[in-house]
């Protein structure tokens, strides 16, 4: 592939299409990893049909052997990958402490803290040998805030930061950059699903700009991570929330 | 399109270093420039250089720490251009003394100069920003504001208040759709480390930031213009670091 190379994990989710839409337009392309292949198919025959280059690899998150195989397969096909965006995982359980069962903590802990360690595993070596990359993870306002029976997800996306700053000191001086995005509440019809009208309404007025982030605006600060404009940004978590809180 | 197509930005302290970078590259990507500076013949060398590259500008001398004087750069700029959309408030001293042997005058000029004229300038351009629901302010910290500064607490306290006031001020200005954020260089290649430190002692610095090297001025540019922008739009109340790793927060 002559193009830049982007890999987005969690590509057909409704943070990840727009980044993928974004990225795409920015020249890159764009190998999108997802568990749902409906949602995947789609978002790929989308960008088919608008000319970019796109590619489908259906994948489960904590498949370490899969996740080794899709990567070299990638790399065999392109020969680089410029860009790894780690947006997959999500809450997928919330209990109070007490009732939580140690097989979905671990679950979420997994599909937002491994899963991200595994990709940054399967592109790290490339982005050495070729001295330039940029890796772009995914933390969340509740790492800062946490939150009433997320305390396996707040902890996963705090871990993210914190992973997030020891890759990018690990990677920096091969000329690779390691950040992360932390989106507040975004308009996803998975998040929007949870409440109704009058609830979305409350929950948008309870933030200071008044209303939940587009899911475009969240791929506008990936693909500013992205660019060359932040050639001189790693470690860093960019919190895009309306000033729902601040770093 | 541009990104700062029809954008008025006004920039305090942009007659050299990171002030200058930052109003060439919104310059760059359409924006009409007033260069705010105390020094007017470097003011307006950065204006004659925008201007010979087809870009807008206008060069003002201005005190930032005088209320009057802040007065007059809005004005000037309203007169010029009739609106403002985007502040960067750059300017700044940074003279160093051990706490004890620190002059309540120097002091005074340190906290009145990068504290309360990043307030004044703000809140000169406030009541234009509320007018048109829109508008952007970015200020400038330093990695000072997290680790302190030698021979340097005043320009640390001062550094560390914008952070606290531009938190603030997004509050009370995001139900208008305006954005406050601020941008922290680590340490840079202008005259500012200069006044303290060897030609040795800066470059060796280099070697101990992850990225391998001291920020150039152009580094922070890309940062305001993308804080500048539609694209920055949802970000509020922040504090981006770009300083090549140096400090993770």
């Amino acid at each position: 592939m002559e193009a830049k190379v982007a890999v987005v994990n969690g590509g057909a989710g409704g943070i990840g299409r727009a980044v993928v839409r974004r990225l795409a337009g920015a020249g890159y392309g764009i190998f999108i990893l997802d568990k749902n292949q409906q949602a995947g198919r789609e978002i790929l025959d989308q960008l088919r049909k608008q000319g970019c280059q796109a590619e489908y690899r259906a994948t489960e998150l904590t498949n370490a052997p899969q996740l080794r195989n899709v990567f070299a397969e990638i790399l065999t096909a392109t020969g680089h990958i410029d860009l790894l965006v780690n947006l997959a995982g999500g809450t997928l359980h919330r209990h109070p402490i007490q009732e939580f069962p140690l097989s979905e903590w671990r679950e979420v802990i997994d599909v937002n803290l491994k899963a991200t360690f595994l990709c940054c595993q399967g592109v790290c070596r490339p982005m050495r040998e070729r001295r330039s990359g940029v890796i772009i993870n995914t933390s969340s306002n509740f790492a800062i805030t946490g939150g009433t029976g997320r305390t396996a997800y707040a902890a996963s996306k705090a871990a993210i930061i914190a992973f997030t700053k020891s890759l990018a000191t690990e990677m920096a001086p091969h000329g690779v950059r390691v950040n992360a995005i932390a989106p507040g509440l975004t308009a996803t019809t998975r998040v929007m699903s949870r409440y109704d009208e009058p609830e979305w309404r409350e929950l948008g007025r309870s933030i200071p700009m008044g209303r939940a982030a587009e899911p475009s605006e969240i791929a506008e600060a990936v693909a500013f991570l992205a660019s060359e404009e932040a050639g001189y940004i790693t470690g860093q978590t960019l919190h895009v929330n309306g000033g729902m809180i601040f770093n | 399109m541009k990104r700062l197509e029809n954008r008025i930005a006004i920039v305090t302290g942009a007659g050299q270093g990171i002030g200058k970078a930052i109003a060439l590259g919104m310059a760059r990507e359409g924006a009409a420039l007033v260069i705010a500076d105390l020094n007017e013949a470097n003011a307006g060398a950065v204006k004659g250089e925008i201007e010979r590259v087809g870009g807008k500008a206008s060069a003002l001398y201005t005190d930032i720490s005088n209320e009057e004087s802040v007065r007059g750069m809005i004005d000037a700029t309203l007169n010029e251009y009739g609106r403002v959309d985007v502040l960067v408030n750059n300017a700044g001293i940074f003279p160093t003394s051990p706490v004890e042997a620190m002059q309540e005058e120097e002091w005074d000029r340190v906290i009145s100069t990068n504290l309360v004229g990043t307030f004044l300038c703000s809140k000169a351009v406030v009541p234009h920003l509320f007018a048109q629901c829109s508008g952007r302010i970015i200020s400038l910290t330093s990695g000072r504001a997290f680790q302190g500064a030698r021979h340097g607490a005043h320009y640390a306290a001062s550094k560390a208040g914008i952070i606290g006031f531009s938190k603030s001020l997004a509050l009370e200005l995001a139900p208008y759709g305006i954005t406050v954020n601020v941008i922290c260089p680590g340490i840079t290649d202008t005259a500012q480390p200069r006044g303290h430190q060897t030609e040795e002692q800066i470059y060796a610095q280099g070697q101990r930031i992850p990225l391998g090297r001291i920020g150039q001025p152009e580094d922070l540019a890309g940062p305001a213009v993308f804080l500048a922008s539609d694209a920055g739009g949802f970000i509020t109340g922040q504090t981006i670091l770009a300083n090549g790793g140096g400090i993770m927060w």
